[in-house]
């Protein structure tokens, strides 16, 4: 047996324990969604049919296209709000040597740590001071702003990575500050916004507490509240749809998460540990 | 030459610092001042009260219950997500068939949100018709039905373990990230002088990785400590508060039982508590950077 093979059968069979409770819970949502209504509350793992029509009746019965909507609505506008005062904070940072940019960067540092949970209350009071109580777009506002220390310290860690000659050489040709930012910069950077803006999103999108306390009426739900509503102080759970939404509302953004995990790490490496 | 404003760093900087300062510090001012006033269930201040919410925070019983309970959920979780977590990234850091397969299984539980983790995991726990329990009991491991969640003693073990299983995505990450930065000559003299390897383990391996631990214990406390989805949705801290940690009961004392000036006064003390943390952190990451 070859020394590789070798370590295969070890390495899986060390994490076989992990795995087996990783893919549990996949699959208790993925069985329970397929599984015909009167097969969900048997205590039976295999349904006797795939019935594909709950993903169907679950859009409806779980009011999910509203719910998508305003996910999509809340996650797309605070990742924007972020983006639009990080880039230039975060080139900021990276291009020039400023009085109070070590306190800058501290600032961020902690504040990336508080989470809104300790705060709620105090956030609750702002929403109602500002009047934006059951609107969607307290939680724009709430989500843009708590994102910012994490995309700058996000944005800043890959611009360093982009060489400063470019711009110099494009300063040298005659080019405006501004021009030489658009136009050679920016383009050099859009790989690290995207993968950055991805994250934002993808935090707002599982967002709970803040949508849990801001949002209080079914029109301005977001998906993960919308769920939670069908499941909490309710009698009967209808859990075939349940899991139905809750498959469609997760995979694919666990799969675009899954494929750009690294380079999470990485912006968490490079600000974190050096 | 005029000065452009993309020269300027201060006015590159200053939105995002704003709006990242007023997020918080204007919330905490107002949880400040909350805290120090007595006030009815519809927010109005009624006046200065002194330390009054605070005493009456730490003179409840609910209170000291939730205290006791978080620092047990905080430390069940971060340890044993540790503890897992290392062996987790030796094997995965080593060379084997299937390893990016594994490592995306491994990473999954990160990649979902806690809420929706939460909910199916309520479902899964479900005493009835729950599939934990079918399967258990056609592996014939229990024979009758479990109700997971119907009391303290068997929930809040389980949230416990959720939260292991979501905490240990990250935990292994940061581990891989510091396993790669040991450069491999130390392997390869360590061989040629013979240790065995545990004593590679031992001597190399741990000592290595001694910053990327501490900032995975730090992080994960704090993440940990907040950490609200996983008990609310899957038992809403009851039954009768019994799996109720700190941020869950916060969220009882502002938002159910009204009582604001409490739920403030327990804010102000786990935001210090939270900050003592994260200074803790910056200084220990400035540390490592340095170095």
């Amino acid at each position: 047996m070859s020394a590789k093979l070798k370590r295969t059968i070890v390495a899986w069979a060390v994490l076989s324990p992990l795995i087996v409770l990783i893919l549990f819970p996949f699959a208790v949502m993925f069985i329970t969604a397929i599984k015909p209504q009167q097969e969900v509350l048997r205590p039976t793992w295999w349904p006797s049919r795939i019935a594909w029509q709950n993903f169907i009746d679950m859009w409806s019965v779980t009011n999910f296209g509203p719910a998508l909507w305003n996910s999509v609505y809340v996650a797309v506008l605070s990742t924007l709000l972020a983006l639009v005062v990080s880039i230039p904070a975060a080139y900021a940072l990276n291009r020039y040597r400023f009085a109070g940019q070590g306190f800058f960067r501290q600032f961020l540092l902690v504040s990336q740590m508080l989470s809104p949970m300790v705060l709620v209350i105090g956030l609750f009071r702002l929403v109602v001071w500002l009047g934006l109580l059951d609107n969607v777009n307290s939680v724009v506002f709430v989500y843009g702003a708590f994102a910012v220390a994490f995309t700058v310290l996000m944005l800043q860690s890959y611009f360093a990575t982009i060489p400063r000659d470019l711009e110099e050489a494009a300063w040298v040709e005659g080019a405006s500050a501004w021009k030489a930012l658009i136009r050679v910069f920016l383009p050099l950077a859009l790989p690290a916004i995207t993968v950055t803006a991805i994250f934002a999103f993808i935090n707002s999108w599982n967002e709970f507490v803040i949508a849990l306390t801001m949002l209080r009426r079914q029109e301005s739900y977001t998906l993960p509240i919308q769920i939670f509503s069908l499941v909490a102080g309710r009698y009967t759970v209808e859990w075939h749809h349940v899991m139905a939404a809750t498959f469609v509302a997760t995979i694919p953004v666990a799969i675009v998460f899954a494929w750009l995990q690294r380079y999470l790490v990485r912006g968490l490496a490079i600000g974190a540990v050096k | 030459m005029t000065r452009s404003p993309v020269t300027n760093p201060y006015l590159l900087v200053l939105p995002g610092f704003l709006l990242a300062a007023f997020i918080i510090l204007w919330p905490l001012y107002q949880l400040g001042v909350i805290s120090l006033s007595e006030v009815n269930r519809f927010g109005q201040l009624r006046g200065f009260a002194g330390f009054d919410n605070y005493v009456a925070v730490f003179t409840d019983r609910e209170f000291l219950g939730a205290l006791w309970r978080t620092f047990i959920w905080t430390f069940g979780i971060v340890f044993g997500a540790l503890i897992v977590s290392v062996p987790v990234a030796l094997v995965l850091n080593e060379d084997f068939y299937g390893r990016s397969i594994a490592r995306v299984i491994v990473m999954l539980p990160w990649a979902v949100s806690l809420t929706m983790t939460a909910i199916v995991w309520r479902w899964a726990l479900n005493g009835e018709s729950g599939m934990l329990n079918s399967g258990l009991r056609a592996l014939g491991l229990i024979d009758t039905n479990i109700q997971w969640l119907a009391r303290a003693s068997t929930a809040f073990p389980m949230q416990i373990l959720i939260g292991i299983l979501v905490t240990i995505p990250f935990t292994t990450t940061i581990f891989l990230g510091g396993l790669s930065s040991i450069p491999d000559d130390l392997y390869e003299a360590a061989r040629l002088e013979g240790a065995n390897r545990w004593q590679t383990f031992r001597r190399i391996t741990l000592p290595l990785m001694r910053p990327f631990l501490n900032i995975a214990l730090v992080l994960n406390m704090i993440y940990v400590f907040n950490s609200f989805p996983i008990i609310w949705a899957t038992t809403q801290g009851g039954p009768a508060n019994s799996t109720d940690i700190l941020v869950t009961y916060l969220y009882k004392l502002g938002f159910r039982f009204g009582k604001l000036g409490e739920a403030s006064a327990l804010s102000i003390m786990m935001f210090a508590l939270l900050l003592a943390f994260t200074i803790a952190y910056v200084a220990l990451a400035m540390r490592s950077e340095r170095r």
